[in-house]
């Protein structure tokens, strides 16, 4: 990805003296938000920090969610910089303007965009630096900075001595960035390419990383929340005299999102809440019960056929001569995140000032969160991000940010906020239910139509509240609503253009003449976000499944159908051939099993899978999926795969088990006994090719997710006879 | 009321209510943040500590249970120098994605080492069940486990020589 802003580099030094490099996107400079810490020893809008004692500090602006961002971006920096990777130590980003994400304009780690939108940036950074202690020892030396070399944090004399890095900071912070630093030929890389260890696993495996429930503060006590069972409901009345007789209850209150209990301890709160006795107001409750979504969604789309995203030749004229008109509708239900790290945040109100320490995904929106719902202001708000125990996109809406805020702005001692397993589950912002209504024109063997009605909501919608006023952070709290109104309506130019419902679909890939791609707005009103590869995850069910319907009416096989539509588009035919070929797909699998094959390309990265599966004891078995990916130019292989595989077991998880149902508005499933995640029991063999590649890089966090769904439900096809056109797959049609 | 129990060799008494459950007990009383919470029902296995060498589920444990007793965690594995072999084998074959559930995989993983030096995929599987990883990290977390009991078996394959 070539980013059309001009970057600039800013230097100076720290107070300390160490070199400090300030990277800036020239679309951001200007604007004046950026929370510095007292503490000097952390300079808030630097990339990089090399102090006189060599310690290398490296500011990440994506957060580490167990996506790869911590060693994959370090090894960026690292690369240019000529350092080992692993000597980098790594920092989470306050929030700042530096540290937006250029294509979202905010500070959010999401899209599959952090090695993308960092690719050249990072290497620009870390080569001017290393050019700027180049110049500096050539000066110590009296000679040609064109004869120094450098090796691991040292630049080398040409006789044999050497300076470390932090012995050159001083004197190099008082240099001038280079405009333009020329970056090392793919040949010339150490670190960019190679399989290596992840920069986190020490920490990760000895348990010393440290997650947002595990911040410890002094004097920290415990708030838990009552929230409304039905979304929408409102506290009405509540009776806390026996919740205040229970050892170590402090305080017991309302707040906007429900009602908060803080004790001492935190089981003490939670067994103070049991006693709580609330009454709710549920005149805008939600009251969905069963299948009425689904219900809801096929009356719009016959009301209305939806918003034009795509159109190619005429389907209509390709209906009236077609010699067949094939139609199937699919439904796909609601989605938890399920981080395995429930929802958490830690706050302190003094001074002022609200310190945040939170596993958010968007620190910039947390200060929003906060700003709304106490009387400071976002400059008054200090973020402390630290790691995730998994993200998926829940941690980009700061509901529970908001919550410990409020909580914060009451007590005024530092306090932690854990939400139970059961509370996760039941408040999450889920993956929208979808319906997608799908129609293809046959003729003469061929497909000469492709229309797709996808049917559901815009996650935008949902969002817009707090991403528009963090895009403009200055503007006063009374404005924050209408911001969010205006960033509706000026979709495009205020916030970008939500394509949530339909990315997947209108970028179908096939050679088809007639394409009508479009989109019925329409909302259940289930509180919603993005999830792992968002409108992707339906969206490829709904292609992939039908393609695979359409090979079989038209008695063709499914990987040569897909094969002969799609040899204009080199990438994704080369990713095609090479995970059938991996899948042995043209020898017939053991009996009792079958193979399902799906193609898709998301977040710019090229996917196909074949799912080998049968049915045992009453139960589907997935026992292998051969993977091929092409991302680009790949930084860490190790990661790639790594990502690629827990891409192909969240899939498999939403595709097995995964449906979020309400009855009267209340979501029924609480916990991992009715909200199962897929177990080690339950692992297929998996097998990731990566294509080589010199393309600039993609992401790799999300790809891996949308084909394995619709991949699976082929093989069952294959295998059965049946054809599911629902999720969760299930053993008997 | 104080009860008393030994964690990572420590013997601490604590006042505490003891319906509390361990992992509360481990982590906010103790300071000991290896052991994770995620499920509170024993589902999801990311607070697995070892109780008189056998694994518990430490956020479904009333600490009374655990009274008089050995608790081991995580903390408790990794020695003052180095890594736990598992611990090393975690980091070379990098297995940690978020992080989150790794404390309660090697912790499991541990105990079937204990009595089981060598075992075979079917039997890792087995052991493993219990422990969910959202990441998907199950590939890694049954080659590193593999990667210990080999080690272990050419161990006893040189004393025997």
């Amino acid at each position: 990805m070539t980013l059309s802003r001009r970057d600039f580099l800013r230097v100076s030094a720290a107070g300390s003296g160490s070199l400090v490099l300030a990277l800036s996107f020239s679309g951001c400079s200007g604007i004046q938000t950026g929370y510095r810490e007292e503490d000097d020893r952390w300079v808030a809008d630097a990339w990089l920090e090399i102090t006189l004692d060599n310690t290398i500090y490296f500011t990440l602006a994506r957060v580490e969610m167990g996506q790869g961002t911590y060693t994959g971006l370090t090894t960026l920096i690292a690369e240019e910089l000529d350092v080992e990777p692993s000597v980098i130590r790594p920092k989470f980003a306050p929030v700042a303007p530096e540290y937006r994400n250029p294509l979202y304009k905010l500070q959010l780690t999401g899209g599959s965009t952090s090695l993308a939108t960092s690719w050249e940036p990072l290497r620009r950074a870390g080569a001017s630096a290393r050019l700027m202690l180049v110049a500096a020892a050539a000066e110590v030396w009296q000679i040609d900075p064109a004869s120094c070399r450098t090796d691991n944090g040292r630049v080398l004399h040409p006789d044999g001595r050497e300076l470390n890095y932090g012995q050159l900071a001083k004197l190099a912070a008082a240099g001038k960035a280079p405009e333009n630093p020329e970056l090392k030929p793919r040949e010339q890389w150490k670190y960019i390419g190679r399989e290596r260890g992840r920069l986190d696993a020490r920490a990760k495996a000895t348990g010393t990383a440290q997650y947002g429930i595990d911040v410890e503060l002094p004097g920290m006590v415990y708030a838990v929340v009552t929230r409304p069972p039905r979304y929408g409901a409102s506290v009405a009345g509540f009776d806390d005299s026996a919740v205040r007789a229970m050892p170590g209850v402090l305080d017991v209150f309302a707040i906007e999102r429900g009602i908060a209990v803080v004790a001492d301890k935190y089981w003490r709160a939670r067994k103070a809440q049991a006693q709580l006795v609330v009454e709710w107001n549920t005149e805008e409750a939600l009251a969905v019960s069963g299948d009425a979504v689904m219900e809801h969604y096929h009356r719009a789309a016959d009301d209305d056929p939806g918003e034009e995203e795509r159109r190619e030749g005429d389907f209509g004229a390709g209906v009236r001569s077609a010699d067949r008109v094939i139609e199937a509708s699919y439904e796909q239900p609601f989605l938890a995140h399920a981080t395995l790290e429930p929802m958490n945040a830690t706050a302190w109100y003094r001074g002022g000032r609200m310190e945040i320490w939170a596993p958010t995904q968007a620190p910039d929106l947390a200060r929003i969160a906060v700003a709304r719902v106490t009387d400071l202001s976002p400059d008054e708000v200090a973020v402390n991000t630290t790691f995730l125990g998994g993200g998926f996109g829940r941690r980009l809406t700061q509901d529970y940010v908001e919550e410990v805020a409020a909580v914060a702005a009451r007590i005024r001692k530092p306090v932690k906020l854990i939400w139970s397993r059961e509370e996760d589950t039941r408040h999450d912002v889920y993956r929208p239910a979808m319906l997608h209504r799908m129609k293809a024109t046959l003729k003469d063997g061929g497909v000469t139509g492709w229309q797709h009605q996808v049917v559901g909501p815009q996650i935008l919608d949902w969002y817009v509240r707090n991403a528009a006023p963090a895009q403009y952070p200055w503007a006063p709290k009374f404005l924050y609503d209408t911001l969010g109104k205006v960033g509706l309506m000026a979709e495009g130019i205020a916030t970008p253009k939500d394509i949530s419902a339909i990315e997947g679909a209108v970028d179908y890939p096939y050679r088809v003449d007639n394409l009508d791609i479009r989109h019925t707005h329409t909302d259940a009103g289930v509180p919603i976000s993005w999830w792992r590869s968002v409108g992707y995850s339906h969206n490829g069910f709904a292609v992939e499944t039908f393609m695979d319907e359409l090979a079989s009416e038209l008695g063709r096989d499914p990987f040569q159908f897909r094969r002969e539509l799609i040899r204009h588009e080199p990438r994704h035919l080369a990713v095609l051939e090479r995970a059938a070929a991996m899948a042995d797909w043209d020898s017939p699998p053991a009996p009792g099993r079958a193979r399902g094959i799906a193609l898709f390309r998301s977040f710019g990265t090229y996917v196909a899978q074949v799912v080998e599966a049968g049915i045992e004891g009453g139960d589907i078995r997935v026992y292998r999926v051969s993977c091929a990916v092409d991302c680009g130019e790949v930084v860490n292989p190790d990661v790639v795969r790594d990502q690629i595989e827990g891409g192909i077991i969240f899939g498999l998880t939403a595709a097995l088990y995964g449906e979020i149902t309400f009855e009267n508005g209340a979501v029924v499933q609480s916990n991992f006994h009715d909200y199962p995640l897929l177990r080690i029991t339950a692992l297929p063999e998996i097998r990731v090719d990566i294509m080589a590649s010199s393309d600039t890089p993609t992401g790799v966090g999300e790809p891996g997710v949308p084909p394995v769904i619709p991949a699976l439900g082929n093989a069952l096809f294959a295998l059965t006879g049946i054809r599911q056109r629902k999720l969760p797959l299930v053993a008997r049609a | 009321m104080a009860l008393t129990l030994t964690v990572n060799g420590h013997t601490r008494t604590l006042a505490i209510e003891d319906d509390t459950p361990l992992l509360w007990v481990i982590r906010d009383e103790l300071g000991l943040k290896g052991t994770k919470f995620g499920c509170g029902a024993g589902l999801c296995g990311a607070c697995t500590v070892h109780l008189d060498g056998a694994p518990v589920r430490s956020c479904s444990t009333p600490v009374s249970m655990a009274a008089g007793r050995s608790v081991t965690t995580i903390e408790g594995i990794t020695p003052a120098e180095g890594l736990h072999p598992l611990q090393q084998a975690w980091v070379d074959h990098g297995v940690p994605q978020c992080g989150y559930c790794q404390s309660g995989q090697i912790m499991t993983a541990a105990h079937l080492l204990a009595y089981n030096a060598s075992p075979g995929d079917d039997e890792i599987v087995a052991a493993m069940s219990g422990n969910l990883c959202r990441c998907g990290t199950y590939s890694k977390i049954i080659a590193a486990v593999k990667s210990v009991a080999a080690k272990h078996q050419q161990g006893e394959a040189r004393d025997d020589a």
